[in-house]
């Protein structure tokens, strides 16, 4: 009887933490933040963006406009290694409405942190390219972009 | 009585399990817990709010440092007087007025104003408290390395940088990414203001330039205040009061004449003293109602 309770216990308790980590994403924004941080410097931290991505049946496109300032030197850093499938980053001089924009940086695969020193240019904008997920395993996952400057 | 015992035991284990099991359920990353039920798809999407455009604001002291570059001097008694916090009553008016300390305290460390920058750090503080997020200050010892390092404008520098970066993942990690908007509106109204006054006295090219350059951000404020309007009513006054200064600025003979427009030149923009007098009188209004609350 007492190995039955003691069995019985360790059954739910591994069960008990085996659903808490099912229900937690991988998003420690903490542990993301004191990685861009590290690759900001010598740039002084300026902003941060958190971006929840969540993958659905349809690609999305998701922008972040970064207002700049001429004559300041900025840094852009990126850590998507918390994401369950990878996210494209690009970096454009004009948003996505406008038809003359272009990239003037565009991540690689299997690149998790990003790090992107600015030409100078009036704004910014950040476009997260989300690939479709058919899979219906509803992934889940964040982007942590950090603005620097000098 | 002993088999009762061990099954009274057994029971309450069980029951605690459970309970465990459902405040697992019932508290770790709700909206993921929808989406992991295996419901509809599309209800499940449609309850996750993704904007498809976002906005990265600066931060107050990256503003002040700008104007520092251009020349911005120092001038007493034209930072917001200072008030007691707790006048302010609604979210909006605490997050405006934080904004506008903010803005002061980069001015004055930036300037080497020891006494004034430890004042307007102390309302920060107080004001962080009103909104409920004062904690931010004791992370890393911010408020204590700020005192000890009273008279060093780098590590005061680095430091507010610090305050920025916890405020930011705070606001962040607690759902309230309108309160970074409205405190920056706040921070870029009284940096303005501040710089308004100053060139008043010296008429400096560089510093109109600058006055003209942060013009161009203010698009970039209003719209990030449009997103998160829907999560605070109150912040409606604050984007028409922000969209009459841009409507003022875009219909100025130097702006409407000016190639290509704001957006796409990296050419300096000035305007004429009588435009800058223009825009001032606004931003003043403006910064009056923010500070009376």
């Amino acid at each position: 009887m007492k190995k039955l309770f003691y069995t019985g216990l360790l059954g739910l308790f591994f069960v008990y933490g085996f659903t808490t980590i099912q229900t937690t994403d991988n998003c420690d924004k903490k542990t993301l933040t004191a990685s861009c941080k590290k690759k900001m410097e010598p740039y002084k931290y300026d902003s941060q963006k958190f971006t929840k991505i969540m993958f659905q049946k349809k690609t999305q496109q998701l922008e972040i406009e970064v207002p700049v300032f001429i004559g300041e030197k900025y840094r852009l850093v990126f850590n998507t290694s918390s994401l369950p499938k990878p996210v494209q980053v690009n970096v454009y001089t004009k948003d996505k409405e406008s038809k003359k924009r272009e990239a003037i940086y565009s991540s690689k695969p299997g690149e998790n942190e990003i790090v992107f020193d600015a030409p100078r240019v009036r704004k910014l904008y950040v476009d997260y390219d989300v690939p479709a997920d058919s899979t219906n395993q509803k992934l889940s996952g964040c982007i942590v972009f950090m603005v620097g400057y000098k | 009585m002993l088999v009762n015992k061990k099954s009274f035991v057994l029971k309450s284990a069980m029951l605690i399990a459970t309970g465990m099991l459902l405040a697992s359920c019932g508290s770790e990353t709700p909206k993921e817990d929808n989406l992991s039920t295996g419901t509809d798809t599309t209800a499940a999407e449609a309850s996750v709010e993704v904007e498809d455009v976002s906005y990265s604001l600066p931060s107050p002291l990256q503003i002040a440092s700008i104007f520092k570059k251009s020349g911005l001097k120092y001038k007493e008694g034209i930072t917001s007087t200072l008030k007691d916090p707790s006048k302010y009553t609604t979210n909006v008016s605490k997050a405006l007025n934080l904004g506008v300390y903010s803005a002061d305290l980069s001015y004055t460390v930036l300037n080497k104003q020891n006494q004034e920058a430890m004042n307007y750090m102390k309302l920060c503080r107080q004001m962080a408290d009103n909104l409920g997020m004062g904690s931010v200050f004791d992370q890393g010892n911010l408020s204590k390395r700020f005192e000890k390092n009273i008279g060093n404008e780098d590590s005061l520098a680095y430091i507010i940088a610090e305050l920025q970066m916890v405020t930011d993942m705070y606001l962040d990690e607690n759902d309230q990414q309108e309160v970074t908007s409205i405190v920056f509106a706040g921070a870029w109204v009284e940096s303005m203001y501040v710089g308004s006054k100053v060139y008043e006295k010296g008429k400096d090219k560089s510093l109109n330039s600058k006055l003209a350059e942060q013009m161009t951000i203010l698009g970039s404020i209003v719209n990030a205040l449009k997103v998160q309007e829907k999560k605070d009513a109150a912040i409606g006054g604050l984007i028409a009061d922000l969209q009459g200064v841009k409507d003022i600025y875009d219909g100025l003979p130097s702006v409407k004449d000016h190639p290509e427009a704001n957006d796409d030149t990296e050419k300096e923009m000035s305007l004429t003293d009588d435009e800058v007098s223009t825009l001032t009188t606004k931003i003043e209004a403006i910064r009056t109602k923010i500070i009376n609350g």
